[in-house]
C-alpha cells in the first residue's frame, strides 16, 4: 500500500481554488449532478497523495466522481475538510471520506442556496434593478462589488476548513444558524419594502352612482396607500400554494389576468 | 430590419458566456439587470435595456436554480427583448410581456437539453477513470462548457437572424388592430414583480418574519407616497416661482435597505448571545469550553 505522506502546500489549495471558482458547474449533468467538477478541482492533489497510476488513486477517482450537488458558494469547505482527513488516513479513509461529502452537501446546499442564491440576488438585486428601471446603472455594479467579495470570501475558506476540519460544522453551527436567521428576515423586511415599490399597477375602475363618480384608487390610497399591489402579492402567494401550479405556470396566470383586467378597464398602469 | 450582423454577433457571444458566468465566478453579470444593461449598449439604447432588464431581474427575484432545477432563462428573454424593442421600436413594457417572458420560458426546455447532454461528458469521465487517462478527465470536464455555452447562444442567433420580420409584424399589430392587447401586455410587464415576490415568500420563512414583512411594506408604502407628493409639490412650485430649481430624489431603496440590515444585525446578536447564557446556567457543557478557548 503506497501511503506517501504528501502535504497539501499554498500552491495546491491556490489550484482547487482556481478550479472551483472558474470550472467547478461546467460538467453538471442529471446522473451525477457536480460529481466530475468535485473530481477534477482536487485531481491534481489526489494525484501526488495517492501517485500516479496506483490502485488507490483510481479508487479514489471513482469515489470522487460519484453523485455530489452542494451549494457552489460553499463547495470548498467541504473539499477541506475532506482533504484533511484524506491526507491524514489515505485510502483507509475512503468510506467516511465518502460519508461525510453526502452528509455535508445537503445542509451546505440549504445554507448556500438560501443566502447566496436567494438573499443576495434578492437585496441587490432588488437595489440594481430599483435603479435600472429609472435608467441608472450604478445599482447593477454595486451588485458586482458585492459578488466580487463573495468571491473572495469562496477564495478564502478552503484553507480554512482545512485547518479547521470537522471540528469546523460542530462550533460553526449555532453561529451559521444564527446568520440564516437574521439574513432571511432582512429578506423578508426588503421584499415588503418592494411590493411597496416596484409594482406600479392602480385602478383605472371609476363607477358612477347617479351624478357621483368614485375614484377607486384615491378610496383605496385613503385607507392604505399601496394596497393594490399588495393584494397581487397576496393572490400569487395564495396561487402558488396550490397543487400544479409552478412558478413558470404562474407568471402566464397573472399575464393572462393583467391583460384581462386591462382590457376591461379594472386596472392601468 | 435594424438589428446589424455585429450586433447579432455580439448579443449571441454574451449570451453564451453568461451562463457560464453564473455557474462558475457568478459575477452578477450574468444577471437579466446586466443583460438588460450589455444588450441595451450594444443596440445603442441603455435606458431602455436597464427598463427591460430590472423588470425581469424582479419577475424572477425569487426564482432560483435549486438542486439542479431548471428556472424561466430570464437573461436570453432579456437580451431578445431588448434587441428587438430597440431595433423595431416596441414600446419596452410591451416587450417584457411579449418577448421576454415567453422567450424565458421557451427556454426552458434548452437548459433541460444542456443538462442532459453533459451526461455524455460524465461518462466518458467514468471511462478515462478506468484508463487512467488524466488528461482525459480533464478535457472531458472542460467540455461540458459547450453544452451550456450553446444552449444560450444558439437560440438568441437563431431568434435574432430570423425572428426579425416575425416580431415586425406582431409590433405592428400591437399598436393598431390589437391596441388593447398591447395595452393589456404593458400593463401585464408592470404586474409580473408580483410573482417574483411571491415566488420568494414562499421559500422564506415569512410566518416566522411576518411583523417584519408588515413593518417593511408600511414603511416603505407611506415613504414612497411622501417622497412622490414631495416631487409632485416641487414640480407645481416650480411652475410658479421661476427662481425656485426642484432638486427632491426619489425614495433611497438603500435607505431603506439599511433599516433591514439594523433589524438582521438586532436579530443575529440577540440569537447568538442565547445559547451562551443557556449553558451558563445548564451545566458545564464541552462547547462552552470549547469558545471561551476561542476567545
Amino acid at each position: 500500500m503506497t501511503k506517501s505522506n504528501y502535504k497539501l502546500t499554498k500552491k495546491d489549495f491556490n489550484q482547487i481554488n482556481k478550479r472551483s471558482l472558474f470550472t467547478f458547474q461546467l460538467g453538471w449533468n442529471y446522473e451525477r449532478m457536480q460529481g466530475s467538477g468535485y473530481l477534477y478541482t482536487i485531481l491534481p492533489q489526489l494525484r501526488k497523495m495517492y501517485g500516479d497510476d496506483t490502485p488507490e488513486l483510481k479508487e479514489m477517482m471513482r469515489t470522487h466522481a460519484q453523485f455530489f450537488n452542494t451549494s457552489n458558494f460553499l463547495n470548498t469547505i467541504i473539499t477541506g475538510i475532506d482533504l484533511a482527513i484524506e491526507e491524514k488516513e489515505g485510502i483507509t479513509a475512503k468510506d467516511s471520506v465518502a460519508g461525510i461529502k453526502v452528509g455535508l452537501m445537503g445542509p451546505f446546499a440549504a445554507i448556500g442556496d438560501s443566502i447566496f442564491g436567494a438573499l443576495v440576488p434578492t437585496i441587490f438585486g432588488a437595489l440594481a434593478a430599483n435603479m435600472a428601471v429609472n435608467g441608472n446603472p450604478i445599482g447593477a455594479f454595486i451588485w458586482m462589488a458585492a459578488q466580487i467579495a463573495i468571491m473572495v470570501f469562496r477564495w478564502k475558506q478552503l484553507e480554512f476548513a482545512y485547518k479547521e476540519g470537522i471540528s469546523l460544522v460542530t462550533t460553526m453551527q449555532s453561529r451559521l444558524t444564527a446568520m440564516t436567521n437574521a439574513a432571511t428576515l432582512m429578506g423578508v423586511f426588503m421584499v415588503g419594502a418592494l411590493v411597496a415599490t416596484m409594482i406600479n399597477v392602480h385602478f383605472a375602475w371609476a363607477p358612477s352612482i347617479g351624478d357621483l363618480t368614485i375614484n377607486v384608487q384615491n378610496n383605496v390610497d385613503m385607507i392604505m396607500p399601496r394596497l393594490l399591489p399588495a393584494a397581487i402579492v397576496g393572490g400569487v402567494y395564495w396561487l402558488l400554494g396550490k397543487k400544479n401550479i409552478t412558478s413558470t405556470r404562474a407568471i402566464f396566470i397573472v399575464l393572462i389576468i393583467s391583460v384581462a383586467l386591462s382590457a376591461l378597464g379594472v386596472i392601468s398602469k | 430590419m435594424a438589428i446589424q450582423w455585429w450586433q447579432i454577433l455580439l448579443l449571441t457571444l454574451y449570451a453564451g458566456y453568461q451562463i457560464l458566468d453564473e455557474l462558475q465566478i457568478y459575477s452578477a453579470f450574468s444577471q437579466p439587470v446586466f443583460a438588460g444593461l450589455v444588450a441595451g449598449f450594444i443596440m445603442g439604447d441603455v435606458t431602455a435595456g436597464l427598463i427591460i432588464g430590472g423588470s425581469m431581474q424582479l419577475t424572477i427575484l425569487g426564482v432560483g436554480t435549486f438542486g439542479g432545477a431548471s428556472r424561466i432563462d430570464a437573461n436570453s428573454g432579456t437580451v431578445l427583448a431588448t434587441a428587438f424593442s430597440i431595433g423595431l421600436g416596441m414600446n419596452p413594457e410591451q416587450a417584457i410581456a411579449a418577448i421576454a417572458v415567453p422567450v424565458a420560458s421557451l427556454m426552458i426546455q434548452m437548459d433541460i437539453l444542456g443538462r442532459f447532454t453533459n451526461t455524455f461528458f460524465a461518462h466518458r469521465i467514468d471511462s478515462n477513470i478506468e484508463a487512467m487517462n488524466y488528461k482525459g478527465i480533464e478535457r472531458n470536464f472542460l467540455l461540458g462548457a459547450l453544452p451550456w455555452a450553446l444552449s444560450r447562444a444558439l437560440p438568441v442567433f437563431f431568434a435574432l437572424s430570423f425572428g426579425g420580420g416575425f416580431v415586425d409584424n406582431v409590433v405592428g399589430y400591437l399598436n393598431t388592430d390589437l391596441k388593447w392587447l398591447g395595452d393589456g401586455l404593458s400593463v401585464a410587464g408592470a404586474v409580473l414583480p408580483a410573482v417574483g415576490f411571491a415566488i420568494l415568500l414562499r421559500y422564506l420563512p415569512v410566518k416566522k418574519h411576518l411583523s417584519y414583512l408588515i413593518l417593511g411594506f408600511v414603511l416603505t408604502a407611506l415613504l414612497t407616497t411622501v417622497f412622490g407628493n414631495i416631487q409632485l409639490l416641487g414640480g407645481a412650485v416650480a411652475g410658479v416661482a421661476k427662481d425656485f430649481a426642484p432638486m427632491f430624489t426619489n425614495l433611497p431603496m438603500l435607505a431603506i435597505a439599511m433599516i433591514g440590515f439594523a433589524l438582521a444585525l438586532n436579530e443575529y446578536k440577540k440569537s447568538i448571545a442565547q445559547p451562551v447564557v443557556v449553558k451558563d446556567h445548564s451545566q458545564d457543557t464541552d462547547e462552552g469550553e470549547i469558545e471561551d478557548d476561542e476567545i
